[in-house]
Formats: C-alpha cells, structure tokens, sequence
C-alpha cells in the first residue's frame, strides 16, 4: 500500500481533530488503499446495513415477506432523532419500508422493529455470510439506549444530552467500549458492500433494492460532501455515537469506475457539532477513490 | 551494636582466615572490617581471632561460636527478605505528567500536597503537553497525567476536572490595557494571535480559534511559540496578544486583562488508564483539586439535531 497515500489520509485526520480508519477498493479490479484499514472500530448505525441485508436475505428464502404489515406503537418501538422513531403516533408500515427508513434516515424504531422480525441470530449469520470476519454484532438500538442512561446513571432528557457533551461522562459511557459493543474494520464493511454490489451478498433482485435503498440517504455532510459531482452517484450508510463519525459506501463515476469505502473516525472533542470532523470523511474517501483511479 | 551484622562479619573473616579476603567478599574495606570485629570481641568479652602478622586463626572460642553465629544468621535471613519484599511492594513511583504551561508555585504546592498526603509514593512528575501525554499514558510510560481537553478518551478515564478562566496578555502600553472592566475577544481584532503550537493539543487549539472566531476575533496571524519569553515578546511589541490564566503577568510591561463571559475557560483533566490504574491515582487526583481547585466554567447547553443521528439517544432525550 501507497506509504503517501497512508501518510496523506493520517494528515487530513488529525487536522480535522480526528483519528481515523479507512479502506477503499476498486471493486472491478480490486485495487485497494486504506489507513488502519483491519483496526477494530465502533460500528455504531452502521450495523443497519447489514440488518437490511439479512431481512432481505430472509426474504429470498422465504422466512419474511418484505410486503408484510408491521404495526409500531410509540410506546414499546425504539425512539430515535429520525423517522419513525422521532413521531408520536401508531404507524403500520410494510417490512420493505422499514428498510428504506432504517437506511435512508437511520430510523432506530424501524431497525429494531426489522430485527425482531428477523432476530438476531439472522443478522450475525449475514456478517458471517458476507465475509464480515472482524465483525461482532450483539445489540440493536434499544440496547445501546439502555446501556447510554445505564452508563451515565440518569434517564433525564435534559441531563442526558449535556452528559453526552461532558468529557468526563463520555470516559465512562459502556457503548464506547469497543469490547462491549457492536464492532467491525473498514474492510469488513467494505467487503460487505462488495458481495452487495458484486450480487454475490444476497438474490441479485436484493442487491439492487438494497442500493438503491443507500443511494437514498439524506444526509449530506460525510462521504457525499467528498464528491460535489452532479454524475457521480454516492450510496452510503452513517454511523454515530458522541465522539464516533462513521460512514460506509460506494461511489459510483460516470466512466463506470465503482469504489467502496468505509470510513471510521473518533473525534477528540466532544461538541455535537463537528462540521471539520463530517467533513473530513468525504475528503479522506476522494484522496483515496483519486489514489484507485491514477490506477 | 547491630549483633546479627556484627555476626556476618565474623563468619566472613572465620571463613576465609584472612582480613583482606573477608573484607573484599563483604564489599568493604579491611580497616573497618578490623574495627568491627575488635568490636564484637569486645562485646562478648572474648578473643575469636588470633593475629599474627602472617597469619589469622580462630581461638578455641571462635570455634565454638562459628556453628551457633551460622545457626542465628540462618533464622534471621528468611525474616529480613521477607521485610524487604513487602518495602518493595508498599513504597512504589507514581509517573504523572503536567502541562507545560502550569505555573511554578502550582507545580511546587501539587508535589508538596502528593508527598504529604503519601509519604510511601515517590511523585516522578514530568513536564509534558496534551499529546505527548495522551501517548504516554496509552503506552504505559506514564501512571496519571494533566491533560488539556478535549482530547479522545479511549482507554482512559477522566477524573476531576479544573475549570480555570483565561484572560488576555495585552501590553502594557497599548490601547486593550486600558482600565475597563472586562475584554471581549472582538475587542481583539487587528492583533495577532501567540497560542501553543497546534501538536501540543491539537484539539484544544481548534476549540480556541474556533472561539475566537465564533466571537468576532480573526487574529490577522498567529504565531505557535513554545516558551513564555517568546510569547512575552510578542505582547510587548504591542502586536499580539495572549491568553493565558490570572497569575502574575510574565514581564512588567505586559498586563491581564479578564475576559467577559470566560470563553475561553481552559479544563484540565486529571486523567489515568482505564486498565490497571496505579494505587497512587487517587491521592495525586485529590491533590490535584486541592491545588487548582475544580471551578466551574459555563457549559453551553447542547441542542441535539437530526443531521448528529446519534444511535440510540435514550427513549425521550430528542422529544422536544
């Protein structure tokens, strides 16, 4: 591997004011680049895209039906910043669309609620399937919620959010703990996103929904902000936690060149916004895709 | 008398026959090794040794007292390693590590605090930045640092923490030094920034220029110095300014100036490994607040937003 390249994306890290791990691959002739790429890393969000894969791996062989009717009630569904789990009201909503919420807007109730569709045994099998071998996924949204209040020892709102600014309660919050938490490598997830292009992770008719449910994402300010090209297609799943800045994906050019890359940073600061720390996701993936593309 | 010491002596000399033998097997010298057994010999009031210029020989009480003085040194061994076995383990050093910039008198009152409060525990403290810091302790070459936050805490957990407000260093004779009650950092505008160079805390230093820049002041340039001369100089130019806490100002012709609202508060973080954390950790943290004080600077009240996607905030945080 390029020793500038490594020693370009380890500057652009720490002058965002992170540590980072990346590995990106040409997935058409499996060139690859990456810093740090087999270093155990929180996956946090990240996990849904592996779930998504295992609902519709089910669904291929006949244990769930994507078109199937799921009924939320907003006391007993996870809640969450976004989606589902942000609203107040009962919502019904097929196993198909809980995909595309877990995935487009990082929907905590529709992710919990597709896992215990599915449990979480399929979902370990699917990381196993995928080649995911660095990968330990034991816990779904709620669990890490309920590890958050019971780490900082209080359930008020309030308090909670200003705990996860504070240096000091960050030290001691459990779901930081990448021994204890659900964890992977950048090549894990890259291998992953490769069976799902490839068609080799899942029926060819699941791969294709699955990315197109990536090129859906909202959010902007990660790896899509690397590549501010209206032909160039971004297709990715974030990841977060306080301190934790993650996001996996494939970037898909005009010429036909298709690259998949993950992304994992910790932050040093604690603040919520980090706009330089977002950023330098999509600029540390675009050093990397350019480093694949001069071939 | 040391008896038992007294008695090694006389095995030695009794053993090799021979002053100048004994003593180099005792790592000593023959004068006091001579004196020490006139000693002995005085003490019991008998002759062991009988000393001709040629040659030594015990005398018949010698010979008898040879076995029981071997018998005495025999019992008395296993007790005197035990002992020195359980000094080793109870009298350790604790390698902890301050910022540069902590003032002397802070320095000289942490380590009379520590010694005081732990008589058995050497204080190793070294001068050392944030970064230099963070690695040694992930390395293990250091048992408890100082640190500036923010920095990534992994593996580390972070303790009390000391809330200290920074001022300005302005000069002396320059316009910002006029009597007013407090500074604003947009009242800055036009001089040059001294900080700490970026990789001594980098984290620390973003959080600075992103302050100073969400406030109103765009320092023109700033200059990264190492040492309070150079930043001294600056300020004395009349160029630059300098932040820093209420001490004594480095020079007479530079002056502090509070700063309205402390922005800038510094927090210093009394920091150790998450895994086995060193039996001094607790004393060197109470010492710590002892000396600084834990102060409290105002903490900006977060306000969560979709975009974070935070996984999992507990159930009801985000219902607002």
């Amino acid at each position: 591997m390029n020793e500038d390249l490594r020693h370009h994306l380890g500057s652009l890290f720490a002058g965002a004011g992170v540590t980072g791990c990346l590995h990106a691959i040409d997935l058409d002739n499996g060139r690859e680049a990456g810093l740090g790429a087999d270093t155990p890393v929180l996956m946090a969000s990240a996990f849904k895209l592996p779930l998504v894969l295992a609902l519709f791996r089910a669904a291929d062989t006949g244990l769930a039906d994507l078109a199937g009717q799921v009924r939320l009630e907003p006391g007993t569904r996870t809640s969450g910043p976004t989606g589902i789990g942000a609203m107040t009201g009962p919502v019904t909503m097929t196993l198909r669309d809980l995909a595309h919420q877990a995935l487009s807007v990082s929907d905590n109730a529709a992710a919990d609620a597709i896992a215990d569709h599915i449990g979480l045994g399929a979902l370990t099998a699917t990381a196993e399937a995928a080649g995911m071998a660095a990968t330990r996924i034991a816990e779904i949204c709620r669990d890490v919620a309920a590890r958050t209040a019971a780490s900082l020892g209080t359930t008020d709102p309030a308090q909670l959010t200003r705990l996860l600014t504070d240096p000091a309660a960050l030290s001691r919050l459990a779901t930081l703990d990448l021994t204890a938490s659900n964890r992977t490598t950048a090549r894990d997830c890259t291998t992953l996103l490769a069976g799902i292009w490839k068609d080799t992770a899942a029926s060819p008719g699941s791969c294709s929904a699955i990315r197109h449910l990536l090129s859906l994402q909202v959010w902007p300010h990660r790896l899509a902000s690397g590549f501010p090209f209206d032909d160039v297609r971004v297709a990715g799943k974030t990841g977060t936690l306080p301190t934790v800045r993650n996001e996996i994906g494939v970037v898909e050019y005009p010429d036909g060149g298709r690259y998949a890359i993950a992304v994992f940073t910790r932050s040093a600061a604690t603040a919520l916004n980090l706009p330089r720390a977002d950023a330098v996701i999509g600029t540390a993936a675009r050093t990397a895709v350019e480093y694949l593309r001069r071939g | 008398m040391d008896l038992v010491q007294h008695l090694r002596y006389f095995i030695a000399v009794a053993e090799e026959l021979h002053f100048g033998r004994a003593a180099a097997r005792l790592h000593m010298s023959q004068p006091p090794l001579s004196q020490r057994i006139q000693r002995l010999e005085r003490e019991l009031g008998i002759r062991l040794f009988d000393r001709s210029p040629r040659q030594v020989t015990l005398t018949e009480a010698g010979r008898l007292l040879l076995p029981e003085a071997r018998e005495i040194l025999s019992r008395v061994e296993p007790i005197l390693s035990l002992a020195s076995r359980m000094n080793a383990a109870t009298s350790t050093v604790l390698r902890a590590g301050v910022p540069p910039h902590l003032e002397g008198d802070s320095i000289a009152a942490l380590l009379g605090a520590f010694r005081e409060s732990s008589p058995h525990t050497a204080l190793d403290l070294r001068e050392s930045t944030t970064s230099a810091q963070h690695q040694a302790l992930g390395s293990g070459e250091l048992d408890i640092g100082v640190l500036q936050l923010p920095f990534l805490a992994a593996g580390l957990v972070i303790g009390p923490v000391v809330h200290r407000p920074l001022g300005v260093l302005v000069a002396a004779d320059g316009p910002l030094a006029e009597p007013a009650s407090e500074l604003l950092l947009s009242d800055l505008g036009g001089h040059d920034l001294v900080t700490f160079p970026r990789p001594a805390a980098p984290a620390r230093y973003d959080e600075i220029l992103d302050t100073c820049a969400r406030h109103g002041y765009h320092p023109p340039a700033v200059h990264e110095a190492d040492g309070g001369s150079f930043t001294a100089g600056l300020v004395l130019s009349g160029t630059a300014v300098a932040f820093g806490p209420e001490t004594a100002p480095p020079h007479t012709g530079v002056v502090w100036r509070r700063l309205a609202g402390q922005p800038l508060a510094e927090r210093l973080a009394v920091t150790w490994p998450k895994e086995q954390p060193h039996s001094g950790t607790a004393a060197f943290a109470r010492a710590v607040t002892q000396v600084l004080g834990s102060g409290h600077a105002p903490a900006p009240e977060p306000r969560s937003r979709p975009a974070s996607d935070f996984l999992a905030i507990p159930h009801g945080v985000l219902d607002e």
